[in-house]
């Protein structure tokens, strides 16, 4: 037997037990971007019955810029699959790019933090075999997610050649980031490590690309970024498979890069050796404590929400131009509906909610850690201090707060300067006003967490439905033209619009009062419940 | 203080469906060791658990150095330590680090005994919590609760992941905290660390504890096994005083009431012993037997 096919050993057995146990868990995905995609076929015709409608969308998408950052540009918004493509497109293909690190990351990296992996390569098993077992299984996922959702959204109504376009691009995503996480599963010396590294470098491509986009950069920095040949393929305004060809090479060629690195790195270490550390510790209580256990992701969140600033604050100060270049805003401005300092007030509010939206992650990240080292046992030893279950918890949701609150602040002054330094008709006053408006709704989204890890931990999860629907229902929603009690369930409907003349700042009262609830209900519920082993 | 240090009264504890435990009874005097024996999954950690106020009873009565474990969690853990059987570290901070915190959490570490711990354990206190090993991170533990100046230890399968010398070291530090007056809840399933150190000893089973007493008591209550070869056969039927009689040609194997070995004796005297040997009861025996009772397989 050739040596390549010997560090293959083992693979199909693997494979089979890796398809059962991580089919579960892709699942989720999967049936996310379906929902995603066929109910834009299906609720589109009853909102936008009429050209007239679906021309005023036009005019709106276009006249608000911020959407353009994560939805990519709108081509056609006339028709269905236009209107679709437009809304999924981006976002589809994050969700299954998402979906596909994170299992390769499970089933590499996390195998061998878990030790599992050791049982595993001690029996009759290759070297490549569990590499090529978890790229295999991600692989697949992405593939069952695209044909999914595009049988489906054709099955709906959409047009076929379309649909299974769209559903093309989101496999191709999670192709290309299944193998992005095949190397940083090599590099990473945790899967959390591996993770960040990989999500980082999603995040940091998708907004790349809505950047480049949505200010008219040269075409080569779409072209240079792997998620935006997903946009050249231009489903239901062209559709080209084309660019999906260098998905496909751009996959074959990392996933070759990660065997490479696999096949010269020991079981369980990363590139980078651990040193000693110090032989006494200084963390002496559970305020450090929270504060030393998210070190790591609370600095590296605080350099990307500085970049965001600089990204958003320069996306601001193009504004004007922006706006006075798009036929569907003149006709707007003209018949009287706005002003163009309304407009600039309505994209910075969308702008600032989507920071805190993206603030709120690491904030639910903070909280859903608690949940984690209870489940690792590293919480028993510390309740059996004296230390009440109040104050180990309080000190972890005072870190999730207080970061959140100094990641969207910081970032809205960074807006703000380059607001007021680029002329604009707000200036840094009004931004932070905004900014600090903005708070209390990232406090509720957070507080949904601390409620249910505190008194349903069984559903954690349940904390990331609550930034998807209030991501969802911000974004999404007004284009939708939804009833204003189901927009009311994102927090961030509430935020006042502090540059109006006379801002209505009740919604902030009730924002107050909700996370107030949600607080007490994950402190009593923390407070009696049984602490998991 | 007068008291017992624990003292469980018909204590249940139920997971869903699953009765973890059903009745349980247990009391730990003053300054003794108590061992706290059972198989996996008899529900000594959910007792162990309930006795920190990690999780809540159903039922029954719980004292834990005179207070309720539940509510007075912050008064109680000052004066109390814990080993888990399973040690946890955190990945990225060393051993030396964990040491520290636990000890902080309680209130405070001796310094002259956490070095004298970490010398006589061999801990390398330097390494981050993910290299150590399963003994390793254990030793992270023990010396945490060793080096606190505490009334009660409780400690939950301390020594699983030791090797014997460590093991050894931990017998030494067991005994001199007892002379120091420490209360210790040791629960194990290696019934020889159990048989030397206890002054009392608890075995559970099924939620419930089946047999509690002193090392003596317990033995009392079993039978002790004498093999013998003799010149001459014995009668069949074999004498009443001899029980469970195996005859292999010459060598015979019985059990006996450990009271009644004088008078076993005498009968296989009578048959001329060529060679004796006679078993004190282990607490193993007594352990495999209250197991095997009525067949059902120990969970």
């Amino acid at each position: 037997m050739s040596t390549a096919a010997a560090s293959l050993t083992g693979t199909r057995p693997l494979l089979r037990v890796a398809l059962r146990h991580e089919g579960r868990l892709l699942a989720p995905w999967v049936l996310v971007v379906t929902l995603l995609s066929a109910s834009s076929v299906v609720v589109y015709p009853f909102v936008f019955p009429d050209l007239a409608a679906r021309r005023a969308l036009a005019g709106a998408v276009e006249a608000n810029p911020a959407l353009g950052l994560v939805f990519g540009p709108a081509f056609d918004l006339t028709t269905v699959d236009g209107f679709n493509a437009w809304r999924t497109l981006a976002l589809g293909g994050f969700f299954v790019a998402l979906g596909a690190v994170l299992s390769v990351t499970r089933t590499t990296r996390g195998q061998e933090d878990s030790g599992q992996a050791e049982l595993l390569a001690s029996g009759v098993m290759g070297r490549s075999a569990r590499l090529l077992t978890g790229v295999a299984v991600a692989l697949v996922g992405s593939l069952a997610a695209g044909v999914v959702a595009g049988v489906v959204t054709g099955l709906c109504g959409g047009a076929w050649e379309a649909s299974l376009l769209l559903g093309a691009t989101y496999t191709a995503s999670g192709w290309m980031f299944a193998a992005v996480a095949a190397v940083t599963a090599q590099l990473g010396s945790d899967a959390r490590t591996a993770n960040a590294l990989a999500v980082g470098t999603l995040g940091t491509l998708f907004l790349a690309r809505g950047f480049c986009v949505s200010l008219d950069a040269p075409v080569w920095t779409v072209r240079a970024n792997p998620l935006g040949w997903m946009l050249e393929t231009r489903p239901a305004s062209g559709d080209h498979w084309a660019p999906l060809l260098p998905a496909v090479a751009f996959t074959v060629v990392v996933v070759t890069v990660g065997f490479a690195l696999q096949a010269r790195r020991d079981v369980g270490q990363g590139a980078i050796a651990q040193r000693p550390g110090p032989a006494r510790g200084r963390v002496r209580g559970p305020l450090l404590l929270a504060l030393r256990l998210n070190r790591a992701p609370i600095l590296t969140w605080a350099v990307a929400f500085h970049l965001l600033g600089l990204v958003f604050g320069y996306f601001t100060t193009s504004i004007t131009d922006l706006v006075a270049g798009s036929t569907g805003v003149q006709q707007v401005l003209a018949s009287g509906a706005t002003t163009p300092e309304q407009l600039t007030g309505a994209v910075v509010r969308t702008l600032l909610s989507l920071v805190g939206i993206i603030a709120a992650v690491p904030g639910i990240q903070i909280v859903l850690r608690v949940r984690g080292e209870e489940l690792e046992g590293r919480v028993e030893p510390l309740l059996a201090g004296a230390l009440p279950r109040a104050r180990y918890y309080a000190s972890h949701v005072a870190v999730a707060l207080t970061v959140v609150t100094g990641y969207l602040v910081g970032a809205g002054v960074v807006v703000g300067l380059m607001a007021a330094r680029a002329d604009l008709t707000v200036g840094l006053v009004d931004v932070v006003e905004q900014t600090l408006a903005t708070v209390p709704a990232v406090w509720t989204v957070v507080a949904v967490a601390v409620a249910v890890v505190g008194a349903r931990p069984v559903v954690s999860l349940a904390a990331w439905g609550a930034l998807v629907a209030s991501f969802l229902l911000t974004l999404l929603g007004p284009t939708l033209g939804l009833d204003d009690l189901v927009l009311g369930i994102s927090p961030f409907w509430h935020v006042p619009d502090t540059t109006a003349p006379s801002p209505d700042r009740s919604g902030l009262g009730w924002l107050a009062l909700v996370t107030a609830v949600l607080v007490a209900v994950g402190f009593v519920g923390f407070r009696r419940r049984d602490l998991a082993r | 203080m007068g008291g017992p240090v624990v003292d469980v009264r018909g204590l249940r504890k139920s997971f869903g469906r699953f009765r973890a435990l059903d009745g349980l009874d247990l009391r730990v005097e003053a300054g003794h060791v108590h061992g706290f024996l059972g198989p996996n999954g008899a529900g000594k950690s959910t007792t162990i658990r309930v006795l920190l106020g990690l999780l809540r009873a159903d039922g029954g009565t719980v004292r834990l150095l005179g207070g309720d474990p539940w509510r007075d969690v912050v008064a109680l853990h000052r004066r109390l330590a814990y080993v888990p059987g399973d040690v946890s570290l955190w990945p990225g901070m060393t051993g030396g680090e964990a040491i520290d915190l636990l000890g902080a959490l309680r209130g405070g570490l001796d310094e002259r005994r956490r070095a004298e711990m970490v010398e006589r354990f061999e801990l390398d206190p330097t390494k981050r919590g993910r290299q150590y090993s399963t003994g390793n991170r254990q030793k992270v533990a023990l010396v945490a609760a060793l080096a606190s100046d505490v009334e009660l230890l409780v400690l939950d399968e301390p020594t699983s992941g030791l090797d014997p010398l460590m093991e050894n070291v931990f017998q030494e530090v067991l005994a001199e905290a007892r002379s120091r007056g420490t209360t210790v809840l040791l629960s194990s399933h290696a019934l020889a660390e159990v048989e030397t150190l206890a002054d009392r000893i608890s075995i559970v089973r099924d939620g419930r504890v089946v047999r509690s007493g002193t090392l003596a008591d317990l033995r009392g209550q079993t039978r002790t096994t004498i093999h013998a070869t003799l010149t001459r056969p014995l009668p069949v039927p074999a004498p009443a005083v001899l029980r469970d009689v195996h005859v292999d040609g010459a060598r015979i194997t019985a059990h006996v009431e450990t009271p009644r070995i004088g008078e076993a004796l005498a009968v296989l005297t009578v048959h001329g012993i060529r060679s004796l040997t006679v078993a004190p009861p282990s607490l193993e025996s007594l352990f495999l037997r209250l197991y095997g009772d009525d067949g059902t397989p120990a969970r």
